[in-house]
């Protein structure tokens, strides 16, 4: 345990952990708040602002003794500072005393606003930070109640300044405290914000490009103590207490953050609640305080004018709009003919409800086909035992730890996990990154790796082969509990090549994450990276525990919980190539993948579910307009086996229903049961029939672990609008390897590299964070930060092909063909053309593929 | 004798002059606090007081208030500095004619005037939008919105004298 | 661009640092000789030669006064008025050189020749009003002194337009 010491506070003495924080031990163990603005709990104290200024003295000692020095009363003898100190760059020693009430505190508090305010513009009212700003709740505390300021004398600066489009910076009302600087260089390591110039005429500057260059700018104007930095999304959207906040989960990753909707009547909307900002909800086991510009402005998908309001059903090859019960019958009519040949294809925005329902719907055809999509997936079946244990968080791996990132760019696919494993690498735990290319996570990574596509298994292989060499195994858990050593190291044993560095740092690492995505792996390549990844990890007794295990990638919000209630990837590719009679297709645009749209018309019926009237859409004979995140209430489960439960924020868009209810609706037809109430009762049904949800249960979820430092509380102590854990902080199911049972290892074999051909490149599709896909290209305000489709070409192949940046090229694989932009450097190794997956409307194979890129037009000349 | 005194009062009051105003044609004069209907008042240069900033809206007990904001641009410009009331109604049946909302204006936009007339036939009339709570431009001036000279209207909270 | 024009004189800033980044300063002095003021194009440059953001290098060109981020004349005067120096009537012998080249404050003559700035303290509070040209320390001025460097600089100037001249004839 740590040590404590005590620390006496305006005369009551407390027992604190020893080097804590004294602004965060005050505010924790004594209640006591001392005000400050520069200082926030998740950066380093700086001391800039001078607000929280206090009075530290020590208790005195005799010189030879050492005895301590008593007053004539029996209290200890105090040496005062003979100034005041700053708190927050004070860490509690034993012997402490301060003083934070005293009249030279209180009268340096005063000085200090009555300062920061002489240049503030004071136009609070326009202010969208007025009603939640620290600088104006510490005013009407602290503050003195006139100026000695002469008002002409103010300075006038500019008050709309554009960082980039998402912020905008009011130059007169930043008090310089750096916050946004300092979040953006030491938590996100984008250090595209700095200040300019000195004295009062000192501002924000950014000349990245584009300007404010990061997937985290929003998190500035959280943390922003004053209204300098607002978005450019809430702009004067509403004022902050006339807001109501919905707790949410963001539907947009793997990484469930945590979030509100804040949400309120609009007139322009028809009068109806519509969400006007997005914020974060602090949970330190998930995002911390942090949120990602995705999630934090791509929330317009769920009032977007561009979504399905009604039913459509095909009538002489065209679809029109129908009500509710004719499209039920008519799907029912379909889903009949079809008889127990059905298939249902399931993605993974949707909840875990809306799973069940549709599972329940399949089992009532009499069909076991559940489909998971996207279909290039591996079996995740190694997950159950080996992913991340309970309690696992970031936050706690430091020096000693050590975090494998293979094949996947976390920055690109997860942000808040690329945020939290740098920043472990900060603290000291071995990073080490593997991949077919240069991501911008290698930068912090004490070791990168490199592998050819499709070779991410081979590299843990290599890894595991090394570790049971050098003998950095856990021979107690692989002798009372692992099965199938034997036949994994007769295997391993002409395995060579692994990088014994990177195997000795992780093998012997206290604890250990492998962080795996899928990123140029198709199906069968993903399969062996998890098993070979799970093999090390079980080998080297990393699973079990705490900070411990594999956390697998996914491509969307749900995946994991899809896969908890029976649904596989590899069910989806049989259904593509083996189509059944009828298809019901939810929250799955599979036209995009060439595979999918073969299959829509290869298939007799098909339903689908949907947001938006998408391609696959066009290809349904009956379309059913389904519910977003925030539009009803349900649970996504993350990639972290979390269950997290969101709320009803606003109301259904047209006639919208939620994909349970829909599928209850349709079920009705097959003789199953009516639509349960409400979708508490559907997560009672899975907590029946589904073992590791059996403790989970709406109302079970709503419990908030209490969280530290307490950042979110809603008196907003250190200034900041992250929202406290309101409406729960999930559940975590736990991996079979934290019970008894045998754990298992097999040999993996590695699927050999994809093969060429002399005038082809291998397109490997890869995944942005901003793309075209209409969840996201809904909020308008992101479009120019969505890149244009282009193609990154290795110089060698691009030369060859006589192709040069800027061309437009024609990727053309397996019968699908894209016009995009080349964009030619050494980012793609030889041979390889990584394409960016859903830039463009055009559909192609979401795995890799061999292909040709040719050239089809010139560069312009100038700009572009 | 009690009779007659009463007549005589009756007598004397008949030579007296009538309190009574015959309303509608006559009005009583109002004093100048009188809280009557608001008005959302302009400029001398014609441009909206209100900038949208809704405390009005928070200070109202009766929560008849609806304030929406917007961003003012100088292409399009109804108010100084950078925002204005995008939507601005009052519902006249919840009001209580406290006048907090006039208290509550940082600008002096809203002024309860001496209008006292309100009638309506059915409760949607109540809600008086933007349109008829704004006074009309002062003589000669253009109305809002319009476009002006760029830089002109930066600041949202009129300048104040240096408190004393 | 910096890099292909003056690839010996990069090479010998950074040889003198044991870390790229702290070439920051003698960069920027180039960009400076090189383009009269810094760039936008400069920062980028200078962001890409050390591997930092190109804002952390404005950020860095933006809190020193040697460096501007305007086009200047070919005298670059910078006038200190901080505390000690206003009190030796630096603001007044400011206002009164403003008027005798005819510019305003921060800016640029129409001949191009004088850029007049008031900068931040500049280590001489003893000797104000004092001033630095081109880098160079003028103390202890008043009006009278500070006409005779006017001329003084006009006359070099003009010398040196002339030679250009006559060397552009030949």
């Amino acid at each position: 345990m740590t040590e404590t010491v005590t620390l006496h506070i305006d005369g009551v003495s407390y027992e604190v952990p020893a080097g804590m924080n004294l602004v965060d031990a005050a505010r924790v163990y004594a209640g006591v708040e001392i005000p400050v603005f520069c200082y926030h709990p998740k950066l380093e104290p700086v001391g800039m602002c001078r607000m929280c200024l206090v009075d530290i003295g020590f208790e005195m000692r005799d010189r030879e003794s050492g005895e301590l020095l008593l007053n004539e009363d029996g209290t200890p003898q105090i040496r005062w500072g003979r100034k005041l100190e700053t708190a927050c760059t004070t860490t509690v020693r034993a012997g402490m005393h301060v003083r934070t009430m005293t009249e030279p505190v209180q009268e340096a508090r005063k000085d200090v606003l009555e300062f920061l305010l002489s240049s503030h513009p004071l136009d609070c009212p326009i202010c969208d930070k007025g009603g939640e700003c620290p600088l104006q709740s510490l005013t009407m505390r602290h503050g003195p109640a006139t100026s000695r300021m002469v008002l002409e004398d103010k300075m006038h600066l500019a008050k709309h300044v554009p960082l980039g489009d998402l912020i905008y910076l009011d130059r007169e009302r930043c008090i310089q405290c750096a916050r946004c600087i300092r979040f953006q260089d030491e938590i996100v390591g984008d250090d595209v914000l700095a200040f300019h110039e000195r004295g009062r005429r000192l501002q924000i500057v950014t000349i990245s490009d584009p300007p404010f260059d990061t997937y985290f700018s929003g998190n500035t104007t959280d943390i922003c103590p004053v209204g300098a930095l607002t978005t450019a999304d809430f702009r004067f959207g509403a004022r902050p207490w006339e807001l109501q906040d919905v707790p949410s989960i963001c539907p947009h990753c793997p990484v469930g953050c945590n979030i509100v909707a804040s949400t309120r009547l609009d007139r322009d909307a028809g009068g109806v609640k519509v969400i006007k900002r997005i914020l974060p909800r602090q949970n330190e086991a998930v995002n911390e305080i942090w949120i990602c510009d995705k999630g934090r402005f791509g929330h317009h998908h769920s009032l977007s004018p561009d979504r399905l309001a009604a039913p459509l059903i095909r009538k002489n090859g065209e679809l029109v709009e129908a009500s509710w019960d004719e499209a039920i019958q008519a799907a029912a009519e379909g889903l009949q003919a079809a008889g127990k040949n059905v298939g249902v294809i399931a993605g993974p925005m949707l909840s875990n409800e809306d799973l069940w329902g549709l599972r329940e719907l399949a089992e009532g055809l009499g069909s076991k086909r559940l489909g998971l999509w996207p279909a290039s997936l591996g079996d995740a079946k190694p997950l159950d035992e080996v992913g991340v244990a309970s309690g696992t968080n970031f936050a706690a791996l430091g020096k000693g730890d050590a975090v494998l990132v293979i094949a996947t760019d976390l920055e690109e696919e997860a942000p808040i996990w690329y945020l939290r494993v740098k920043q472990a690498a900060d603290r000291g735990a071995a990073l080490i990154v593997a991949n077919t290319r240069t991501t911008k996570l290698d930068h912090y990574a004490a070791q990168t790796l490199r592998f050819a596509v499709g070779g991410a298994a081979d590299v843990l292989n290599g890894l595991t082969a090394a570790a049971i060499g050098q003998k950095w195994i856990a021979e107690d858990l692989i002798e009372s509990r692992v099965s199938g050593f034997g036949d994994l190291q007769k295997a391993l044993k002409n395995v060579s090549g692994g990088d014994e560095d990177a195997a000795e740092v992780l093998a012997r690492a206290e604890n250990l994450v492998i962080v795996a995505g899928n990123d140029g792996l198709d199906a069968e390549g993903h399969t062996a990276l998890l098993q070979a990844a799970a093999n090390f990890l079980i080998v080297t007794g990393h699973v079990g525990r705490a900070h411990n295990g594999l956390l697998p990638v996914w491509p969307g919000a749900n995946t994991q919980g899809a896969l908890d209630l029976g649904y596989e990837s590899a069910d989806t590719r049989r259904m593509l190539s083996r189509t059944p009679r009828a298809l019901l297709v939810a929250g799955a645009d599979i036209a995009a993948d060439p595979a999918g749209a073969k299959a829509l018309q290869k298939a007799d019926f098909v339903v689908c579910m949907t947001l938006f009237p998408d391609a696959t859409a066009e290809a349904a004979d009956v379309v059913l307009p389904i519910q977003s995140t925030t539009e009803r209430d349900g649970t996504f489960t993350n990639a972290e086996r979390r269950v997290q439960r969101f709320y009803t924020a606003h109301g259904p868009l047209g006639e919208s229903l939620s994909a349970w209810e829909a599928a209850a609706l349709l079920g009705q037809h097959f003789g199953l049961p009516a639509p349960r109430y409400n979708p508490a009762l559907v997560m009672k049904a899975i907590a029946a029939a589904v073992k590791p949800y059996a403790d989970i249960s709406f109302p079970a979820l709503t419990a908030a672990e209490v969280q530290m430092p307490p950042i979110g509380e809603a008196k907003g102590f250190y200034g900041g609008t992250a929202r406290p854990p309101i409406g729960g902080t999930g559940i975590q199911l736990p991996a079979r390897s934290e019970g008894r049972g045998k754990l298992h290892v097999k040999p993996v074999d590695a699927p050999g590299a994809f093969e060429v051909g002399e005038d082809e490149l291998l397109v490997v599709p890869v995944r942005r964070l901003y793309d075209r896909t209409p969840e996201f290209a809904s909020s308008k305000l992101m479009h120019d930060r969505i890149p244009q489709p282009f193609v990154a070409l290795n110089e060698a192949d691009a030369a060859r092909l006589g192709v040069a940046s800027g061309d437009t090229v024609e990727v053309s694989a397996d019968g699908a063909a894209v016009t995009v932009t080349a964009v030619v450097d050494d980012y793609a190794p030889q041979g390889v053309a990584f394409l960016p997956l859903r830039l463009s409307a055009d559909p192609f194979p979401m795995i890799p593929v061999t292909g040709t890129v040719t050239r089809v037009a010139e560069a312009l000349p100038v700009g572009d | 004798m009690n009779v007659i005194r009463g007549f005589a009062t009756t007598l004397k009051h008949l030579f007296m002059e009538p309190v009574t105003y015959q309303y509608p044609e006559e009005e009583r004069p109002f004093r100048d606090r009188y809280k009557g209907r608001h008005v959302l008042k302009r400029y001398d240069n014609g441009l909206e007081k209100c900038i949208g900033c809704a405390l009005c809206a928070a200070a109202c007990p009766a929560d008849a208030i609806w304030v929406e904001a917007a961003e003012n641009t100088d292409e399009e410009r109804y108010s100084p500095g950078e925002r204005y009331a995008k939507t601005y109604e009052i519902n006249m049946l919840r009001c209580i004619f406290c006048g907090y909302c006039a208290d509550a204006c940082p600008t002096e936009a809203i002024v309860l005037e001496h209008e006292h007339r309100l009638s309506f036939t059915n409760r949607r009339d109540a809600i008086y939008t933007k349109t008829e709570l704004l006074e009309p431009p002062p003589e000669g001036m253009p109305g809002t919105p319009r476009q002006v000279e760029p830089g002109t209207f930066d600041r949202a909270i009129p300048e104040m004298e240096d408190p004393k | 661009m910096l890099k292909d024009k003056y690839p010996d004189r990069i090479e010998a800033i950074f040889a003198k640092y044991p870390d790229k980044r702290s070439a920051v300063m003698p960069l920027l002095y180039l960009a400076q000789e090189e383009y009269g003021y810094i760039t936008p194009e400069a920062y980028r440059e200078i962001g890409e030669m050390i591997g930092v953001d190109p804002t952390q290098v404005q950020s860095i060109a933006g809190f020193y006064t040697m460096f501007r981020e305007e086009p200047k004349g070919k005298y670059w005067i910078q006038v200190c008025t901080d505390l000690p120096c206003a009190l030796r009537g630096a603001d007044e012998f400011y206002q009164a050189l403003l008027e005798e080249l005819n510019v305003e404050d921060g800016g640029t003559t129409e001949d191009g020749l004088f850029t007049v700035e008031q900068v931040m303290c500049l280590a001489a509070c003893d000797k104000a009003p004092m001033l630095q040209c081109n880098f160079h320390y003028h103390e202890n001025l008043d009006m009278d002194i500070m006409r005779e460097l006017i001329a003084e600089w006009r006359a070099k100037a003009q010398a040196e337009a002339d030679t250009d001249d006559t060397a552009e004839e030949a």
